[in-house]
């Protein structure tokens, strides 16, 4: 496979999707309905991409609890409850898990 | 007093959180694209023009286990495809700026930078949007540039659970904007769709529980006003 041409074309199609809604010519009117709803899409995102990180491992499910994820993972939340500081969360959740891992 | 500099370099702070958060993520992603065979040139300029995270780590996974051209392809437009939702959700903040802004706010418009920009509790600026977009592109191309010169040194260094840091980010990314019960559904419903699909090996299982969530946030949202 021609390595370059991939980078090319992963080029094109990422941009794509992160332009083209930016472009005024395409006739798209957002109603408040669509917007409400479009609030919605960063936890969703984010949340589906830590979902099978945390859960599976090599498309099975991970049942046990000592799941170093796991407790990296319920570290981070309550890390960021009690702190609400996004570096401290992530250096030391990160630190936890590199440590039990 | 409010100038292009001064927004700038408030946009860069508030992102060095996320920045030093990505550090480890783009060190396995330079790392990893050594392992699977690429070059060190190749690697990098992936993250220099693709510059996004999951869809260059799922494609160099991709390369290594001999997947082919069009599937990897296919694969990065449907990681991709939650991009589409950003630039729909900043469109009306955006669409009138000239060509020159558009495209380079698009061009920047990852994860992170999208949750910074779209802060509640400030209205949209270009200035500030930039200095967050190009000093997290500028470390994020860094960090893998680092990944590349110790993934050369360190064999395994792709399997020491770097893959943790997108954990860490993203949890606390999310975290504080869990304000409602509306988001809390939302989280909830997409992190266990997230789950099913993987175990059933969906392809399209990002995307699904992606608009499973978003569907169930609004309903929920709806349902509570009405009571």
């Amino acid at each position: 496979m021609n390595y370059w041409l991939l980078i090319i074309a992963m080029t094109g199609v990422v941009f794509t999707s992160r332009y083209l809604f930016l472009e005024p010519k395409l006739p798209l009117k957002l109603s408040d309905e669509a917007l409400r709803v479009l609030s919605y899409s960063a936890p969703a995102v984010l949340s589906a991409v830590i979902g099978p990180l945390v859960f599976t491992h090599e498309g099975a499910l991970i049942t046990e609890l000592a799941n170093p994820y796991l407790i990296g993972a319920v570290t981070a939340v309550v890390l960021m409850l009690l702190t609400k500081n996004t570096l401290l969360t992530a250096v030391l959740s990160m630190t936890l898990f590199l440590i039990i891992n | 007093m409010i100038t292009p500099r001064t927004e700038i370099i408030r946009g860069t702070v508030d992102m060095i959180p996320l920045i030093v958060a990505v550090i480890p993520w783009g060190i396995l992603v330079g790392a990893y694209g050594i392992e699977s065979g690429l070059t060190g040139i190749e690697t990098q300029a992936l993250s220099l023009t693709v510059f996004a995270g999951t869809s260059q780590l799922v494609a160099i996974g991709m390369l290594e286990s001999g997947a082919g051209f069009a599937s990897i392809l296919i694969t990065t437009l449907l990681i991709t495809s939650r991009h589409l939702l950003y630039s729909m959700a900043m469109r009306n903040d955006i669409k009138d700026l000239p060509f020159r802004w558009r495209s380079s706010l698009g061009f920047l418009l990852t994860d992170e930078l999208f949750v910074n920009a779209q802060r509640e509790d400030l209205s949209f600026n270009r200035w500030y949007a930039l200095g967050g977009g190009f000093s997290f592109y500028l470390a994020w191309n860094l960090a893998t540039l680092c990944g590349i010169v110790a993934g050369a040194f360190i064999p395994d260094l792709s399997q020491m659970g770097l893959d943790f840091a997108v954990v860490a980010t993203f949890i606390a990314i999310v975290v504080p904007m869990v304000k409602s019960s509306s988001v809390l559904a939302c989280v909830l419903v997409s992190t266990v769709v997230s789950i099913y699909c993987t175990v059933q090996g969906y392809q399209m299982g990002l995307l699904i529980s992606i608009a499973a969530g978003m569907t169930t946030g609004y309903y929920t949202y709806q349902l509570r006003r009405r009571k």
